[in-house]
């Protein structure tokens, strides 16, 4: 009865429409969710994995024109090995030392492997034809093909086959314990290291196959398609439940319908606001996800166990002193360029300086940090042209401004925690991105904001570099000094009492999440007041200006520093900006040498630079 | 590729000296022209650097065999993002060997690097920045970007009076571009007497338009409109043949490109679009670009390789009318007229807008795969 009335409509093509896209996102999620569930881990490699079978797949079919089943072999074998290969080399040797360390080094896999496809494929999009007799089946108006029908077998078989093997088998067994318990499982026996080689091998395999299918499914595959997967991977692990390997299967379709009915009620521009609002509604109403179980909850509250036990550097007051007069002193040599750079670092310290009280201080990693960049920058840009107030004026507006919206924002938030903070935070970041794109009324949309006025005190235009940069040192000089002072007071005790055992900290009468909302509020405060400058100094924004892709440069600068570090955040901000213009020389190897020497760095110091505090 | 790998080589010695050099005042026309390129070589964009560079060396070969100046370029990569493009802007109105800057990509990133090349007087030449308040920057933003205002009308043309398409749908990618594009369309269409039934806008990272396309073939189109660029497009071609939709499809100049067939296969055969050159076309200046194009690289150029190769013959005929220093191109660039152009014909700027009017459009039609001349006819609706 049921699907007699939806042929009528529309709605069974967008049902069969919302299932095609969610077999794909389902793919993606079970490898995600398997190396989640063993080694707790958000695997931002696993869409470079991804992109790496495609082009497997293309390069086997171009030069060895092998068939499918052969293909498909070579694609699983070259996927497994590199998933051993970024266990062996990239994971391992960080294995204890902190759980953010690992994060850090699958986001700078993920760079160099993109890279390396980029630099030996072509950046240029390729065709990946499909090898399947293109048998059509009519359903409702639309067709599907062979190659959907093989995306969901494959994605059933390799949720059921993983099922059975973590329920069944002796290795599955293995699998388990050590995820639950990798000391214990070692006790006991188990090998967990040939564990963890295992399920990398088999999740990239995995991995590696849904992008030979999706590359054949669109006939496309081009170098830059891993950041997409991974985002929609985990937003679709996330609703099935972390770790949960068949709840990945159900959260990808699950995401695929809500995209399709989005799309078919308010339009394609509002696609993404819809899978990120219905990630946080289910993260707020059921955080195990829709497929979890209760008691499945973490018997330990997750907070703070991100952070790496170290003694952080302690610097010497005097050095300190020093370096902050040399820099200002800087602008005395004749080095424009050294100083913009200088100036683009200074800024991002100011988003740093916010995500390491976040994410450091308080223990809620937020992966979504540039949205309060944009909220700034929009929230000064409008007030200068909309109703024409002064940049001494707007700029602290703008800071009040972010300081309350992105409290607000955040709110839902604060009740979560670990990863789920960060999936959390992941999710607002886009949806304000895409309220941005899509307000037209009030933030011009995709036109941006054109026209914004240069930065002027007092009636004098701001202009050259060196006025910009010495007003944007004394900003950051003056948020890091009232951050070290508030850390070192009632305040920041309070904030490290609840990183490090927020039930206790409740018990001896914190309002764990007040404090949580005033960590936030300040950190917005100084990252709304850097978006507000980018924007006066850019006179253009639009929503690509501040994207996701910054909220992950900015935690890498924040690990890279140390956890919680002032002068750690800072040093992390001068280095990854810099670092990718003094490898200018290298011109398209530039990234992949950037890739590396952030590899080298998180294997020597997992703790940051200056140490976690 | 051999100025790029000089490049490489005297920059690794020169960047450490670049960053303490006093900018002194800029030396009478050296033999060799120096052109500082901002754009994405690696990043999501990265494959319109590509473009770039592949038409860059083929014009500066091209210019010196006719005994023209003497160019070559700097290539840095900004990824196109306003963070990156900033500091080489600076790093461009610093260097005295700069004479005029080319790029950015994107307008996010052109934009936002405007006020430092305006302050440094160095000609920003932001090729493929069509948004509309691009050359509003200043005075040394300046433009060769096909204008929207014009092709957009010349599309609407096509589709409601050249193929009889009354009822239209319009799919865009959401940004300046697309966005503008798109509201030129209605505009124009609207104009001529036809209906827009839908408008959808989409992200540039999106690859899944079935459910967009069900929403579009429920308002009943008689034909589809892409603004879109040449890999979205195919990817949206395929699904539309998938869904079994069957209105004739009108598609902007930018999805002109081998890449479209390549990537499309079947999907795109019978897919109208225009360009602004073709293969066939009898104008020297065309023949001159897409044989020594094909030459070279074995594949046939498109629309980003030709406004990358106009751009430099324009610089070209700067230097040699003009002369090579920052101030001397500047002014070329109020006065010069009537430069070949594959794109325009011939260039010449309107001073005030600081941007060029007049391309020239081809209509065409994808027919067993290959880009052919449309002769005229209608289709079957």
């Amino acid at each position: 009865m049921m699907i007699n009335q939806l042929a009528f409509g529309p709605w069974l093509d967008y049902t069969v429409n919302g299932l095609i896209i969610g077999n794909i996102y389902a793919l993606l999620a079970v490898g995600l969710a398997l190396i989640f569930g063993v080694a707790n881990l958000i695997n931002f490699a696993h869409g470079s994995v991804y992109t790496v079978g495609a082009y497997l797949g293309w390069a086997s079919i171009t030069y060895l024109h092998t068939p499918l089943p052969v293909t498909l072999v070579i694609v699983i074998t070259g996927s497994a090995l590199l998933g051993v290969a970024i266990e062996r080399v990239g994971l391992r040797a960080l294995h204890g030392s902190s759980r953010i360390a690992p994060l850090l080094a699958t986001i700078g896999i993920s760079l160099v492997l993109d890279q390396l496809v980029q630099l030996f494929c072509s950046p240029d999009p390729r065709a990946l034809a499909s090898q399947l007799p293109d048998l059509r089946i009519q359903i409702g108006r639309g067709t599907i093909g062979t190659l959907d029908l093989l995306i969901a077998g494959v994605g059933l078989v390799s949720a059921t086959g993983l099922y059975g093997f973590l329920r069944y088998t002796k290795l599955g067994w293995a699998v388990r314990a050590t995820a639950q318990d990798q000391d214990a499982a070692r006790q006991m026996g188990v090998d967990t290291d040939r564990v963890n080689v295992t399920v990398f091998a088999i999740a990239s395999a995995l991995g590696g196959v849904s992008g030979l299918l999706v590359g054949m499914y669109y006939n496309s595959i081009d170098p830059n398609m891993s950041f997409d997967a991974t985002l929609k991977g985990v937003v679709a692990m996330m609703i099935g439940g972390l770790g949960n390997v068949p709840g990945a299967l159900g959260g990808g379709l699950l995401l695929g319908l809500t995209e399709s009915y989005g799309i078919a009620l308010f339009g394609s521009s509002y696609r993404n606001l819809f899978a990120f609002a219905l990630l946080i509604l289910i993260l707020v109403a059921a955080p195990n996800g829709l497929f979890g179980r209760r008691r499945d909850l973490p018997p330990e509250p997750m907070t703070g166990t991100f952070i790496a036990r170290s003694r952080p550097l302690r610097l010497p007051r005097a050095l300190v002193a020093g370096v902050v007069l040399a820099a200002a002193l800087l602008p005395l040599l004749p080095a424009p360029y050294l100083l913009q750079t200088l100036t683009t670092a200074l800024l991002s310290a100011l988003l740093a300086l916010s995500l390491t009280l976040v994410a450091g201080t308080v223990g809620q990693i937020s992966l979504g940090h540039a949205a309060l960049l944009a909220i700034g920058g929009y929230a000064s840009g409008l007030l200068a042209l909309d109703c024409g107030l002064p940049f001494v004026w707007s700029v602290p507006l703008a800071g009040v401004i972010t300081a309350l919206l992105g409290t607000l924002l955040v709110f839902p938030a604060l009740r979560m925690q670990g990863h789920y903070v960060s999936i959390a935070t992941l999710g607002i970041g886009e949806i304000v991105t895409l309220v941005i794109l899509n307000w037209t009324g009030l933030t011009q949309g995709a036109m941006g904001l054109t026209g914004i006025p240069a930065p002027a005190i007092g009636g004098i235009e701001l202009t050259s570099v060196r006025s910009v940069y010495w007003l944007v040192l004394v900003l950051v000089v003056a948020i890091a000094l009232l951050q070290t002072r508030l850390l070192s007071g009632h305040l920041g005790r309070t904030w490290r009492a609840i990183r490090e055992d927020e039930v206790a900290a409740r018990s001896y009468g914190v309002a764990a999440n007040r404090y949580k909302a005033l960590a936030f509020g300040f950190g917005a405060f100084g990252a709304g007041v850097g978006g507000a400058i980018t924007a006066h100094l850019y006179s253009y924004i639009d929503y690509r200006t501040f994207d996701t892709t910054l909220s992950i440069l900015a935690l890498t600068m924040v690990i890279l520093g140390g956890l919680g570090n002032v002068a750690g955040a800072v040093l992390g901000s001068v280095l990854l900006v810099s670092l990718p213009e003094l490898f200018r020389a290298a011109a398209e190897y530039r990234m992949l040498a950037y890739g590396l020497v952030l590899l080298v760095l998180i294997r020597y110091r997992p703790q940051g630079l200056l140490g976690t505090v | 590729m051999v100025s790029r790998r000089q490049f490489i080589v005297m920059g690794a010695a020169a960047s450490s000296a670049a960053l303490f050099r006093r900018p002194t005042a800029l030396r009478a026309a050296d033999a060799t022209i120096t052109i500082g390129v901002s754009g994405p070589q690696t990043g999501p964009n990265a494959q319109h650097g590509a473009q770039w560079v592949a038409a860059f060396d083929l014009a500066i070969e091209q210019i010196a065999a006719q005994g023209g100046p003497h160019l070559r370029y700097v290539f840095e990569d900004s990824q196109s993002e306003p963070r990156q493009s900033v500091s080489i802007a600076q790093k461009f109105v610093n260097d005295p060997d700069i004479a005029i800057e080319v790029g950015d990509f994107s307008s996010t990133a052109s934009m936002a690097a405007s006020p430092i090349y305006q302050r440094g007087k160095l000609v920003q030449f932001g090729m493929t920045n069509s948004h509309p308040d691009f050359t509003k920057g200043g005075d040394y933003m300046w433009s060769s970007s096909i204008s929207q205002a014009e092709e957009q009308p010349n599309l609407a043309d096509f589709a409601v009076n050249g193929l009889g398409l009354k009822k239209l749908a319009v799919l865009h990618l959401n940004t300046d571009w697309g966005n503008t594009s798109k509201t030129l369309f209605v505009q124009a269409a609207q104009a001529l007497g036809a209906e827009i039934v839908a408008v959808e806008g989409f992200l540039p990272a999106e690859r899944d338009f079935r459910s967009t396309l069900v929403r579009i073939r429920d308002t009943n189109p008689t034909g589809l409109i892409l603004e879109a660029y040449y890999a979205d497009a195919a990817v949206i071609a395929r699904q539309v043949h998938d869904l079994g939709l069957k209105q004739p499809i009108a598609a902007v100049s930018s999805v002109y490109s081998p890449k479209f067939i390549e990537l499309g296969g079947d999907a795109v055969n019978g897919i109208y679009t225009q360009s602004n050159f073709f293969p066939d076309d009898p104008r020297p200046e065309v023949q001159a670009f897409v044989r020594a194009f094909q030459t070279r690289y074995g594949r046939q150029p498109d629309g980003f390789n030709a406004t990358a190769y106009d751009t430099f013959i324009l610089i070209g005929e700067l230097v040699r009318q003009f002369g090579g220093t920052r101030e001397a191109i500047r002014d070329g660039l109020t006065k010069i007229k009537n430069v070949p152009s594959v794109v325009y014909g011939k260039i010449s700027f309107d001073p005030d807008t600081r941007r060029v009017a007049g391309a020239r459009y081809e209509r065409l039609l994808v027919k067993d795969s290959q880009f052919t001349l449309w002769d005229g006819s209608r289709p079957a609706i």
